[in-house]
């Protein structure tokens, strides 16, 4: 082969090499050979996080440019922004580091800023605003978390009672039936003597009874009265178990009998329990203030709403970790 | 003893030509046609196979890790494993064990030969030094031909996955998300790692052959042995070299 | 013995530079424990024709490389024009050439880049220049015609020849030549023979020819050593040589095939068995 060709040859080749590498380096990162003419902008973060060389700046999701250069000024970390200059960033847009997957990849969201702002120049300073990385996000929700198990405990223990403060609310209540048995049981005789009289056909109930026209209502109110009279069966029932026990001189009712003084106690624990009663329906202590005190439900709402937020944010990032995570937060 | 007394005669001996053929620098502008013949030989000639087997090797690439990769649904990470790898490791690798295959073996053949067949002692009666006009030439050419090998390797070896990706059922990307994701992950800054990496196998290839070449005693029986030898030593070095070089580069 | 002038002169430009003298002292050259050459001295002095003669394996060829600065010697130092020849300066200064044996051309070379290596890459002269000069060579010892054609394409005796062409276009002050006119017909061992005897009469070009050519060494050289195993037996001019009586050196110059050889009796024997 004549010298000649082989020279072409290997010029050729060596030209095809050379415009390769080019072609390769203008894909991979974007072509800075010919510096082109870009505006540079500076963005200071406390904490610049993953955010290296050569990350993508974005507005409103489209590449705009890119991060050129991060440093250490003073206490704040610096990121110096390649801004294609075609682009104008409102002098109030902001500047903040996002994630774009849970594995790496950060980048440089600057919003829209207001409409009509002017343009910021080449090398001013953009206003930034910091967002939570997973890191701190995470231990939010754990402090969170923490947060509604507490309040979540406070309030089973105003239910239950925590055995040191004399008992709770179903305590509280199952005291009040016992306490009152004897007004109850007056109650039922007024209500036996009643249906007596409906038997026997005295009054306006008598006179239902033998409307034969009325029947059919009446049956179904009769219903509804047996039901009545099952449960105020009952209620005797219980009722005579107190009054054996009360003969027997047992319980309250039987002290209340046969014990002058502790009739007296029980007159007084009455009087306090109707005070209990009366603070509930004031909205004064701590059950009271749950069930009335519109501010704790508020406060409550809010609670959750930042929980729902958090979630929001996450789910930005990586919905089905983000949940498996704040789920193993909490629980 | 004897072997490392070998190793270290070898060594020094690589060691000494170097210095000798790089005294030789500033006549490389008149040995412009021998260097040349160098690129073309060097270059030019070893395109073919490094292309076919780039090729090859960036489809076994897709293709391996399209298999590992679809139970987890990492498919769309073919691209930029291919990517790295080809640029960074089995490019310049690859390209340099042909090198060692090809070239190695045909330089040391040829000054085996000329040692052999007197025409070394010719040239040094001459006081043309052998590492002037047949060592300088062919490290300046390997030098200049080694990236356009490498970056053809890369680029036809990416090309290569992509048609995997796109063509094998059970991996079925299309070569936009294959790519998107080469380029997402694949920077210059590696395919010029690789490069660097293939610069120094290169010349240390050449290096090697040339001396175990020109250090070539006895009879014509003895330009086979210095073959073999030439692309043994060659193949060992770049695998050793990798790692040291790898590690300097990371 | 023949005192020769103190100036060399140049084949082509008429230029003159000093005759070159060689002095060869206590050479002692062992490989791998088998001593090839031992304590061998002689001088040769500047504008004349050294032979060196002896049966093969005597070590003519090692001596020659010695003293073109191939290998050193493993004892004794070689000296040209008072200098080590194997240093890189010294051959930068004198201009030594060696035509060996078996052509040592450049295979990858055509002829004519092989007789124009030298000069290339020395600078000595232009391409135009070169070119004359490499025809002139190649006509002289009526090579031309294989100007274009590779190593590989001549045949032995022409490769000896642009061989010997290729030393001559180096403008050698030293010359050095092994088996010049082996692989060669007589007409063309006697245009050696010429070629040797025109470089030294006219031009004053040192010259040592290591051969085993009786015929050759006796026409053209000044002095002849004899080398035999390894050790220089005998030194003188060829009419010394002519006259001697030992018979080891009778045997060596004046060879006769001893038909009551048993050698030669037992190949008689296979023959007509």
């Amino acid at each position: 082969m004549n010298t000649t060709q082989q020279t072409a040859r290997v010029g050729l080749f060596f030209l095809l090499g050379v415009a390769l590498v080019w072609v390769t380096f203008e894909t991979l990162s974007d072509g800075k050979i010919f510096a082109e003419r870009t505006h540079t902008l500076i963005a200071g973060f406390d904490d610049l996080k993953e955010l290296k060389n050569g990350d993508d700046v974005r507005q409103a999701g489209v590449k705009v440019g890119s991060v050129q250069l991060t440093r250490l000024a003073g206490r704040r970390a610096e990121a110096v922004l390649q801004i294609d200059p075609k682009v104008p960033i409102a002098s109030d847009a902001v500047a903040t580091i996002v994630m774009s997957g849970l594995i790496g990849g950060n980048y440089v969201a600057i919003d829209m800023g207001s409409n009509g702002a002017p343009s910021l120049p080449d090398g001013a300073e953009i206003r930034t605003a910091s967002t939570p990385d997973l890191n701190t996000l995470m231990s939010e929700i754990g402090g969170l978390g923490k947060q509604l198990q507490d309040s979540l405990g406070s309030f089973s223990k105003a239910i239950n009672g925590d055995g040191k403060a004399g008992g709770g609310i179903i305590q509280k209540l199952d005291k009040l039936v016992s306490d009152n048995s004897s007004r109850v049981d007056a109650t039922m005789a007024n209500l036996q003597e009643i249906t007596g009289k409906i038997n026997r056909g005295e009054g306006t109930l008598g006179k239902l009874v033998n409307d034969p026209k009325l029947h059919d209502e009446l049956l179904a109110a009769v219903t509804d009265i047996r039901s009545t009279a099952a449960q105020a069966k009952e209620f005797v029932a219980n009722a005579e178990g107190i009054m054996d026990q009360v003969k027997s001189g047992q319980g309250p009712l039987g002290t209340l009998v046969y014990d002058q003084k502790s009739a007296d106690d029980l007159k007084a624990s009455i009087a306090n329990i109707r005070a209990v009663s009366d603070k509930l329906a004031k909205g004064e202590g701590t059950l009271g203030k749950l069930i009335n005190d519109p501010g704790l439900y508020n406060s409550a709402q809010v609670t959750i709403k930042k929980v729902d937020r958090t979630l929001d944010g996450l789910s930005d990032s990586g919905p089905i970790t983000a949940v498996g995570i704040v789920v193993n937060a909490l629980f | 003893m004897k072997q490392i007394n070998a190793i270290l005669e070898g060594v020094g001996s690589v060691v000494q030509l170097l210095f000798r053929s790089l005294s030789y620098t500033g006549s490389l502008p008149r040995q412009g046609a021998r260097f040349i013949e160098q690129c073309y030989m060097i270059g030019y000639t070893t395109l073919p196979i490094v292309a076919i087997l780039s090729f090859f090797i960036g489809t076994v690439l897709a293709l391996e890790a399209g298999y590992a990769m679809q139970d987890f649904g990492a498919k769309e990470f073919i691209g930029s494993l291919v990517g790295l790898s080809m640029a960074r490791e089995l490019g310049p690798m690859m390209t340099a064990v042909l090198l060692a295959g090809r070239v190695g073996s045909a330089i040391t053949a040829e000054l085996a030969s000329m040692k052999v067949y007197q025409e070394i002692d010719a040239l040094t009666t001459m006081n043309i030094p052998a590492a002037k006009i047949l060592v300088l030439p062919r490290l300046a050419a390997v030098l200049v031909m080694m990236p356009v090998l490498i970056v053809i390797a890369n680029i036809v070896g990416w090309f290569g996955g992509s048609v995997v990706a796109r063509y094998v059922s059970y991996v079925g990307i299309s070569p936009q998300a294959y790519f998107a994701a080469l380029r997402h992950y694949t920077k210059f800054k590696d395919v010029m790692n690789g490069m660097e990496k293939a610069e120094v196998f290169g010349f240390v290839v050449v290096l090697v052959c040339c001396d175990i070449g020109l250090n070539t005693r006895g009879g014509p029986r003895e330009i086979g042995a210095a073959v073999t030898r030439g692309v043994v030593v060659s193949l060992i070095l770049i695998l050793v070299l990798d790692y040291f070089v790898t590690k300097i580069l990371l | 013995m023949e005192t020769s002038c103190s100036k060399t002169r140049n084949p082509f430009t008429g230029a003159e530079a000093n005759a070159v003298g060689v002095k060869v002292d206590g050479v002692s050259k062992t490989y791998a424990g088998t001593e090839v050459l031992s304590n061998i001295s002689f001088d040769v002095l500047p504008g004349e024709i050294f032979v060196l003669m002896g049966p093969s394996g005597s070590g003519k060829s090692v001596l020659l490389r010695q003293i073109a600065g191939l290998e050193l010697p493993t004892v004794g130092t070689v000296r040209v024009d008072g200098q080590d020849p194997s240093l890189e300066e010294t051959r930068d200064r004198v201009r030594l050439a060696l035509v060996f044996q078996a052509g040592a051309l450049f295979n990858s070379l055509s002829v004519y880049d092989n007789l124009a290596l030298y000069p290339r890459e020395h600078r000595s002269g232009t391409e135009a220049s070169i070119r004359e000069r490499v025809m002139h060579a190649l006509r002289i010892l009526s090579v031309e015609d294989a100007v274009s054609k590779f190593p590989s394409e001549l045949s032995g005796g022409m490769k000896k020849r642009v061989s010997i062409a290729r030393a001559l276009v180096m403008e050698p002050q030293l010359l050095l030549y092994d088996e010049p006119t082996s692989e060669l017909d007589p007409v063309m061992s006697a245009t050696i023979s010429e070629i040797i005897a025109t470089l030294k009469n006219e031009y004053s070009v040192t010259s040592i020819v290591v051969t085993h050519d009786r015929s050759l060494a006796l026409t053209i050289a000044n002095r002849v050593g004899i080398l035999m195993d390894g050790k220089l037996i005998t030194l003188g001019t060829p009419k010394e040589l002519a006259a001697t009586k030992d018979p080891a050196l009778v045997d060596f110059l004046y060879p006769k095939i001893d038909i009551q050889n048993p050698r030669f009796k037992k190949l008689e024997n296979q023959k007509t068995s």
